[in-house]
């Protein structure tokens, strides 16, 4: 059955209003003493069929069949009654986020520059970057908040725009400070619950799991940035969704909660959803996250594996000797690299320790410290994204970006 | 995954009523749980009866006709709700979009609901059904309380009398337009100051403007301003430079469409 569009409602009631002004108008000016039949059968046509929209939008109307990541009986919030935060029966079904080539400007800076990645079910994936690199950016453009300039960002391939109650797919927090702080919490959440047909007794359920029911009567402006983010993340909750969006969702948090936060992000992961959660510190994001996906100044400097991301990056060895002078000449001439550390320690690379110690012996030179180095996930991301900070300590910020 | 894909994965898409439905409910709620729209509603309910009472006081004690012509028992109902009603509504219906803006809370609405003419039409809708609803019972208070004070020097009316009772529910009707106007222009301007301006010189400052006007402009512009189209509906003898009631009425209607028009066509796409 097709039916008209939302905006034909305020039109329609409008009509009807206007319609029945007509009628007293005209009943007033005395130009007609009672109603002809004709008039009548004009108010039962449109009142009648208004009457029974009316009812429809306010009263009956319910979703036809049940929601397919749902426990059948599930009820009509099409989540399952049972367990904190989720108790499904069914697993969840995998959906995509697809980020293809996409650019947006605002006015000469440009925040994304011919993105493209993808991120997987299944996982952790931690999003990376220095402020102003187009982290944010990039999450509205994928939520529908901010049209790309070009390029596009899917959602299980479906622009955002396009589906239909979507939080039932995409559960995202992008700032937890954007609330209204007049309304109580509870009305904030039951509201966004009501936007997609989920019921009072889930909205409940998000609040007791993220410790929020005790306050779940004060105004939002009396809480703690901890406190909105729990309220912000409850929201995102709501539906159960397959896919997760967070963008810097541990700040503000205490320790309990930072614990909390990353435990849930891995046991949702671990339930078969996509999970994307941005920060801009490494060491944040290391712990949880086992996909990467790096960016500076809009653009794409890695997508990998976390653990691959280590190895894949600079490894050294710290030698430390008496006769360091002689040894350094030694490795040089076997075609290693030597640099000499401040503290009278030499980084070699191109030789791994084993064949570096064999060589000392050989040639009688004592060696005091023989130490195989990886570079720290921390040191690894800086020095990938050293080169694209677009506010590095010491400069100053140029005027007018945008992006964060 | 493609799209169709995820239909068949089995969730079922709600039909069009019930999402109307949601966003409607959606837009109440966050309309209801606002406990300064109720009192601002309640303080302007009594600043508005109470100057009504003054006003059909002085009209019931006034030695004979006034200069001006008889005592219009019907229009200074109507003196107090013009504006110690319809002013603190429409700055509230304003507000249902300029706040959501300044908190950073259209983002989550957007985001709950990315259809934005969906959500533009759902706070239209209930805000102005609410500014109906409130302005229907207030002008009807407003009606009873005149024609009781002025009853005491036998110059009230009753509901029955020609004229009366349209006039009465055109004032609801005229609370209503300028709430939807207000919802339209906030939604446009998004800043609260600008948009709380603009919906004032939209309701009355152009309106204003047109009483200094030279003398036969003063009319010709200003019957199509709101309160001159609302003169119309609320009195007993329409005056006869102004437009009929039946075009006073298309231009109360006029306004806020227009600015629910202009609201349609920037919302959708714009950054949130």
């Amino acid at each position: 059955m097709s039916l008209p569009p939302a905006w034909a409602i305020p039109v329609v009631a409008v009509a009807v209003a206007f319609s029945a002004w007509c009628l007293v108008d005209l009943a007033r000016a005395g130009q007609v003493r009672y109603l002809p039949k004709w008039a009548w059968a004009v108010v039962i046509c449109v009142s009648v069929p208004g009457g029974g929209l009316a009812y429809l939008i306010v009263g009956k109307a319910r979703p036809a069949a049940s929601v397919p990541w749902t426990a059948p009986g599930a009820g009509e919030t099409g989540i399952a009654a049972s367990g904190p935060l989720s108790a499904r029966r069914v697993p969840v079904s995998p959906v995509v986020i697809e980020v293809d080539q996409l650019t947006k400007r605002f006015g000469p800076v440009t925040a994304v520059d011919a993105l493209s990645f993808t991120v997987r079910p299944g996982h952790v994936t931690g999003f990376l970057g220095p402020n102003g690199a187009g982290k944010t950016t990039t999450m509205r453009v994928i939520l529908g908040l901010d049209a790309p300039t070009s390029g596009r960002a899917l959602v299980g391939g479906r622009r955002y725009e396009q589906i239909i109650r979507p939080l039932h797919v995409v559960g995202s927090l992008l700032d937890a400070t954007a609330v209204y702080g007049g309304r109580t919490a509870w009305f904030h959440l039951l509201s966004i619950a009501q936007s997609n047909g989920i019921g009072r007794r889930r909205a409940m359920q998000v609040l007791e799991a993220t410790g929020l029911a005790a306050v779940a009567g004060r105004r939002v402006r009396e809480f703690s940035l901890g406190m909105k983010q729990r309220l912000g993340i409850a929201a995102a909750l709501l539906a159960d969704p397959p896919v997760l969006i967070f963008d810097e969702p541990v700040n503000g948090l205490d320790a309990e909660g930072v614990r909390w936060i990353r435990q849930l992000f891995r046991s949702m992961a671990a339930q078969g959803r996509t999970v994307l959660v941005s920060s801009h510190l490494m060491g944040e994001i290391a712990v949880t996250a086992d996909h990467l996906i790096i960016i500076g100044r809009g653009r794409l400097l890695a997508d990998t594996p976390t653990d691959r991301f280590v190895s894949g990056t600079r490894q050294d060895v710290l030698v430390r000797s008496p006769r360091a002078g002689e040894l350094t000449g030694l490795l040089t001439a076997r075609g290693a690299a030597v640099r000499p550390e401040g503290d009278g320690g030499l980084a070699v690379t191109g030789l791994d320790a084993p064949a570096i110690g064999d060589l000392a012996a050989g040639h009688g030179i004592a060696v005091h410290e023989l130490v195989p180095r990886h570079a720290s996930l921390e040191q690894a991301y800086l020095d990938l994204t050293g080169g694209s900070t677009d506010y590095p300590a010491g400069t100053p910020a140029p005027e007018g970006t945008a992006a964060s | 995954m493609t799209a169709p894909q995820i239909a068949a994965a089995g969730r079922s898409v709600p039909s069009r009523l019930v999402r109307a439905r949601d966003v409607l409910v959606f837009e109440w709620t966050k309309l209801r749980s606002v406990r300064s729209n109720h009192w601002t509603l309640l303080i302007a309910a009594v600043v508005t009866l109470g100057v009504t009472a003054i006003v059909a006081q002085s009209a019931a004690s006034a030695p004979g006709p006034p200069p001006g012509g008889p005592v219009n028992p019907l229009t200074s109902s109507f003196l107090g709700y013009g504006e110690y009603t319809v002013l603190p509504v429409t700055v509230l219906s304003v507000l249902t979009f300029t706040s959501e803006y300044a908190s950073g809370l259209i983002r989550t609405t957007f985001t709950a609901v990315p259809r934005r003419r969906a959500v533009l039409a759902a706070k239209a809708a209930v805000t102005g059904g609410a500014a109906l609803v409130a302005g229907e019972l207030l002008a009807f208070a407003c009606f009873l309380l005149t024609q009781a004070i002025l009853a005491s020097s036998h110059r009230g009316l009753a509901l029955s009398h020609p004229g009366a009772l349209r006039a009465v529910l055109a004032a609801g009707l005229v609370l209503a337009a300028c709430a939807v106007a207000g919802v339209g222009v906030g939604a446009v301007i998004r800043h609260t100051a600008g948009a709380i301006a603009a919906a004032v010189t939209v309701i009355y400052l152009l309106a204003v403007l047109c009483l200094v006007l030279p003398s036969p402009w003063g009319d010709r512009l200003g019957r199509f301003t709101l309160p001159f189209a609302a003169y119309q509906l609320i009195t007993v003898h329409p005056q006869p430079g102004l437009l009929s009631p039946g075009l006073s009425m298309l231009v109360l209607i006029s306004w806020p469409a227009a600015a629910l028009l202009a609201a349609a066509l920037v919302i959708a796409g714009r950054d949130a």
